[in-house]
Parts: C-alpha cells; structure tokens; sequence
C-alpha cells in the first residue's frame, strides 16, 4: 500500500533493490500462497514434464538405461523412413475431417430441435447429454464392438431386410467410420453449447424475418448462422483438438493393436505403441511434439479464419 | 497486519509438517521387516490362485510382507516399464520369455544363480529348463510352468461332420484334406474347419522349424526368407479361398485372448494356442475341447519346443532379495504353494510337484498334463532367444497376414514385406 504513495524516482530505486522481492512477497504472499497447489501441480505435473519430454525427444530412449543424445535423428526418421507415421496421421486427419464437421452438424440439429420449447427440456437435454459422459469409457467401446461385430445389432437389423452386412468393425475398409460414427453420437457437450448460444438470439429478428416473408431456410442461413458463429467457432476448436487426441475408442475396439491393418492406427495410438509396446520413449516424445505443433498448427488456421466467417455484433 | 500474517505462517508450517509425517512413519514401519512387492498379469482366476498362495506363504513367514498387484496383458509392460525407470521396480516379477531378454538385458533383472540350492530349489526342474531361463549363462528367472504350441480342438463339431480329428503326426497337408473333408460335411452354419493360423507367429514358427529353419538365428537375425514366408501366405491363403478358414474379418476380430478367438465365438472347430492357456479356452465354452500337437512335415523335424510359459524373476533392485527368491521357491518348488497355483501358468516343470497336483486336476486339466508328458519324447532343442525387437516382428506378422486376408497384396508380396520390415526392425534395435 505505502508504495503507491511514493514518488517516481524513489519506486525506481524501490524496483532495483534487492527487497523489492520481498516487498513484493509480503504483499502478494497470501495469494501465491492460495494459488500454489493448482502452481505445484502446473510446473511438477505439466510444465516439467512437457518440457522433460522436448528433451527426450532428441534422444534415444529406452526407459531402463539412460538417453542418449542423438539430436533430430526422431524427427529425420519421422519423415523419411516411417511408413507408420504417414499411415497414422492420414488415419487421424481422416478421422479429423469426417468427424469434426459431421458432429458440430449433429449437434446443431439437436439443439435447433431442442430450441422450440418443448416441455421437459431438462430431460430431454440430460437424455442426449449422456453418450458425452459415458462416450470416452471403456465401457462404451466395449458396446461398440457388440453392435457392429459381424453378428452384432447392426446386422441383425440389416438381416430384417435382407442385407449381410460385413463384420463393420474388422473389416478395414468399415473400420474408421465405425468410430467416426461413435464420435458422432457423443455430441452432447456442443449440443448444450450450441443450445445456450441459440438462446441468446433475439426472438424479435426471427419475427421480423417471417413478417418479410423469409423462408425457414433463409432465416436459418441468413440469423442463425451468422449470429451463432462465435460459438461454432468456440465449438470447432475444441472438437478438432479433441479429435486429434482420440485413443480410447481406437484403443479398445481394435485392441490396441490399431488394426486391423493400421486402419484405426490413431496417432496417438501409434505413440503408444512406441512408447510402451517398443520401449522407444525418445521417438514417442518426437511423436507427441509433432502432434502439439500439428493441432497448434490447426488450431491458428480457425483463429485467422475468424475474419471471413465469424460474425461479431460490436 | 504483522501478527496474522505470523500466524498463517506458523499455520502453512504445522500444516506441511502435518503432511509429510505420513511419508516419514512409512518409511520407518516399513524398514522393520522385510517387505516385498510382486507383480503379475493375468485374469480373476489366477489373481485368486496367486493371493491363496501368498496368503499361505505369509502365515509361513510372518516376518515378511507382500504386496500384491495384477493387471491385464497389455497394462502390465507399460506399468512395469515405467516402474522400474521410476527406480520403483516391484521386488517380484513374473516374466515373459520375450521381455525376459529386454529386461535383463538392460541390467534390470537379478542373476538368480547365488540362491541356487539354497533358497531357490529347482535343480530337479532340469537342464533344458535352466537354460530356457537363462541369459549369458545366468538364470534370470525360475519357471512356472512350460508349454507347447497346441491345435485346440472341438471335438462334437468334428464328430458331426465324420471326419476324424487332426492329431499328432498329421502333416499339414494332411491338416489341408481334413479341413476340406470337415467343409464338405459341415452342417452348422456360420461355423469353419479351423481359424486362420497365419497371424499366429508361434505356429509359423512351428512350420518353420519342421522345415529345418528358425524365426531367428543365434546372431538375432531372421531365420527364413521372403520365399519361406511367401509360401506361408500362400498356404493359409488357399485355405481360406476355399472356405476352410474362417474369412479375414471374422479373425480380424481376434484380439489374442481366448474370449476374442473364433473357436469360443463359435465361428470354427479348430484353432489355436499355448498348451497353458486350454483351461481357459475350456471354460469359455459348453463343447468339449482337446488338444494335439501343430503339424508336422513327412521326414521333417520336430515342429514343438518347450516354453517357459512364465517365469518369477527378481529385480536388480529389490530390497530383500533373499526373501523374494524364498517366495519364489515356495510357489514353484514347494508342493504346498504350487499346488494351489495349479496348472493356470503351465505345466510344472518339475515331474515331482507334477505328480503332487496331478490329484487335484479336474478333465481339462488332465489332458494339458498329458499333453506335455507325450510331447516330451517329440520336443526338439530350444530356438535361440528371440532379439531385441522380436515383439515388432510379431506385430509385423499379424498386420501382413491381414493384409493378405483383405487381398491388399498377395502372398508372395506379403512374404517380401515381411522379411524386409523384418529386416529393418532388427536392424535399427
């Protein structure tokens, strides 16, 4: 407190003195206190690993003995002799692509659906919020192996209309479109997203819309969308990280194996394969910051889309 | 403003005492007597199995404590592996004969050869047995049980069809004719001859060594060539385009794990396994299994070994190592404690403690036993160990034998790819 009543020249001498620390200290101490617990768990639980693992990944590394530095050998390797990493990274961007755009869909159409009004919202809100919840369990992984093994429910309701279909799961040209289809149904988080957002449009535009004879569609493309983009934007950056880091899924149904033939090789399923299948932790970090400049890479692209697409009132 | 701020020092210092007591009386209860952590992989039935034992040797040994942790397959190596590069290596390991030679490669495991006859009693388990637990003339670990590859049969489903059931001595053409006859016989829907062998690395393996040749040489380098593996391919090919097998997606759905195997999903009458794993196999379905030796070649050599299916080994680190290999002793050598451990890791290595649990087999179990005991004459000499990335390899084997399923390349393609990715693996552990 009694700093601020100090005149320029002295909170400069102040700042060059070696008590400024501890000035410093007895005025914010009770806070850093208070923020230490979430500070320890960021710099010994995230911060120092993160950056534990950039240096592992110019190493090799086998978890018993001790890394041996050897430079960007796991990066050079990464994009010249491993046939693995192209394969797991068209997987994911695949996965990405056909996911990302078709569950933001989803959802919007759920929440559109739920907007009207309808008695027992709440209900009905918590119903389509649950596959989110239970949607990255083992359990649920488990489930869908079941519907779409080759005598799973999926085929016996195709077999009510005469159709074999093949075993979805471990056929490799089927395998992928299982899990995006998994991934779809999960789309309970930017449901409700989506569902607060499309509460916040004033009814009004809608009504002056329908007095000039706008069409549903038109209202929808003309009100909706735009006035909805900031959290479709919000929406699409947190589902495209979360996809490029989809395991469980892949993991369980394929049984870890990413099979079969590579097909649900996830990229981050391949990092784990390295990592404790092969014992190669120094390529698997190699692995893990590629992933992290990939999705920042990714995530950059949305952020300096905005100024085409995301509508801002002010 | 002094004299709170005073006190919510004094409060955050009591309060860090408070918290790190537990650590320090910890450490000093634990030093008092000799404590042993043990680890293993595997299901319900053998967790139960494993903790009478345990809990039998603790009544024995009161001065000692143990604790117990299990875990699946797969969690297992990684948990393990990150343990033990934690420093935190659990005193008691139970091993894979693969990852036995990762391990005590790298120094992790503790040469048992100061406990022989002392503590750890199993010269009876023989010679061979030593040697198959051994590295660099060291003993990394004591067996529990060995195994053979085996056929696993379902016999009604070959009854029904009238063909009499693979067994030993039949060649693998002659498993090709009874594959057809049983096709032509067939009446159950849906159901095959047999799963498809080709992802199996260990009866290639078995196919291999009638030939003459290895998986691996004694240098660590691949013991067939494209050609060999070509043909391979080409066999299970063949029996899969004429309906003997079970199509690729139905084996794709193989997870190596009976629960996953077209035998128990009632998708085929033949498949395949290691001799220790029948009981469970048996289990999973109402039919009744047996169990034969692999084929064989006219003139060939013998096509089996004996495995160490597991072993108990001791790390480089563990405190009280004496005490472990004591524990060790107890479960593998000592009738009290193998017995309740039964047949659920192999069959015992030794014919002693062999005969101790014979009494209390159900049928299933039984036949295992019998197995072993009449493919004894027929073993042949332990392959060479397995190099440092043996397990890629294997992973390698499965995924081209998917692909020539799927008919994403042929064969003779798929046996090339797989000797050079082979080649490639070896070469960069």
């Amino acid at each position: 407190m009694a700093e601020q009543t100090l005149s320029r020249p002295a909170a400069a001498r102040m700042r060059a003195s070696p008590s400024r620390l501890g000035a410093a200290m007895r005025r914010n101490g009770a806070g850093y206190l208070f923020l230490a617990p979430w500070l320890l768990g960021f710099f010994l639980l995230t911060l120092g690993p993160a950056l534990a693992s950039l240096y592992l990944s110019f190493t090799d590394f086998d978890l018993l003995t001790t890394p041996e530095f050897i430079g960007a050998q796991n990066y050079v390797r990464m994009v010249t002799q491993d046939p693995k990493f192209a394969a797991s990274m068209k997987v994911t961007l695949l996965y990405v692509l056909l996911s990302v755009p078709l569950k933001l869909a989803f959802a919007l159409a759920v929440a559109m659906l739920l907007n009207r009004g309808m008695q027992g919202l709440p209900v009905y809100r918590a119903i389509f919020y649950l596959p989110s919840l239970l949607g990255t369990s083992v359990a649920i992984a488990v489930l869908w192996r079941q519907l779409f093994a080759s005598d799973g429910l999926v085929n016996s309701l195709l077999a009510q209309i005469g159709i074999e279909g093949p075993s979805w799961i471990s056929n490799p040209n089927y395998s992928l479109y299982t899990l995006v289809v998994l991934s779809v149904w999960q789309f309970g988080s930017p449901m409700i997203i989506f569902l607060a957002g499309l509460r916040q449009i004033p009814t009004d535009m809608y009504e002056a819309a329908s007095l000039d004879g706008a069409s549903p569609t038109r209202q929808f493309l003309r009100i909706t969308l735009p006035l909805l983009s900031p959290v479709v934007f919000f929406n699409l950056v947190i589902q495209t990280i979360e996809a490029f880091k989809a395991f469980t899924p892949a993991f369980i149904i394929s049984g870890g194996s990413g099979g079969p033939i590579n097909s649900t090789l996830f990229y981050t399923l391949y990092l784990y394969q390295e990592a404790f299948g092969y014992f190669r932790m120094g390529y698997a970090s190699a692995l893990a910051w590629v992933l992290v400049i990939i999705i920042a890479i990714f995530t950059a692209i949305s952020f300096l889309s905005t100024k085409y697409w995301v509508h801002h009132d002010d | 403003m002094t004299t709170p701020l005073m006190g919510r020092r004094r409060f955050i210092g009591a309060g860090m005492l408070a918290a790190g007591l537990p650590l320090l009386i910890g450490r000093a209860a634990l030093a008092q007597q000799s404590a042993i952590r043990m680890i293993w992989w595997g299901g319900d039935e053998r967790a139960r199995r494993t903790e009478a034992a345990v809990a039998l040797f603790r009544e024995k040994h009161p001065e000692i404590s143990i604790q117990t942790e299990s875990m699946g397959w797969d969690d297992y190596w990684a948990r393990l592996a990150t343990q033990v590069a934690g420093g935190n290596a659990p005193d008691f390991i139970q091993m894979d004969y693969r990852y036995m030679f990762e391990y005590a490669r790298r120094g992790a495991l503790l040469p048992l050869n100061q406990f022989l006859g002392n503590e750890l009693k199993i010269a009876d388990f023989g010679e061979a047995n030593l040697a198959s637990c051994s590295m660099d003339g060291k003993l990394y670990g004591g067996n529990v049980g060995v195994n053979a590859y085996t056929l696993l049969l379902d016999g009604a489903a070959w009854d029904e069809a009238g063909v009499e059931m693979p067994a030993y001595g039949m060649t693998w053409d002659g498993f090709a004719e009874k594959c057809a006859a049983f096709t032509e016989a067939n009446q159950r829907p849906r159901v095959f001859a047999t799963a498809d062998g080709s992802c199996q690395e260990a009866l290639f393996e078995a196919w291999l060594r009638a030939q003459g040749k290895a998986l691996y040489t004694p240098e660590g380098t691949l013991g067939f060539n494209a050609e060999d593996a070509g043909r391979w391919f080409a066999y299970w090919a063949e029996m899969r385009d004429a309906g003997y097998c079970v199509p690729a997606d139905v084996q794709a759905l193989y997870k190596f794990s009976p629960e996953t195997s077209p035998i128990v999903q009632r998708r085929s009458a033949t498949d395949f396994g290691h001799s220790n794993q029948f009981v469970a196999f048996q289990m999973l379905v109402d039919a009744e299994l047996s169990l034969t030796s692999t084929p064989v070649l006219p003139d060939g050599q013998p096509p089996q070994y004996f495995k160490p299916s597991q072993m108990f080994s001791i790390s480089s680190k563990a405190k009280d190592p004496a005490a472990t290999a004591r524990l060790i002793n107890f479960l593998i050598a000592e009738p009290e404690g193998a017995k309740l451990l039964g047949l659920d890791r192999g069959v015992p290595a030794s014919a002693a403690i062999r005969d101790v649990i014979a009494s209390d087999l159900d049928e299933p179990g039984r036949k295992v036993v019998r197995f072993i005991s009449d493919m004894t004459p027929q073993i042949g000499m332990l392959p060479p160990s397995p190099p440092q990335g043996a397990g890629e390899v294997n992973d390698t084997i499965i995924r081209i034998s998917q692909e020539v399923g799927f008919k994403a390349v042929t064969p003779e393609q798929g046996g090339a790819n797989l000797v050079d990715e082979a080649t490639s693996i070896l070469g960069r552990a």
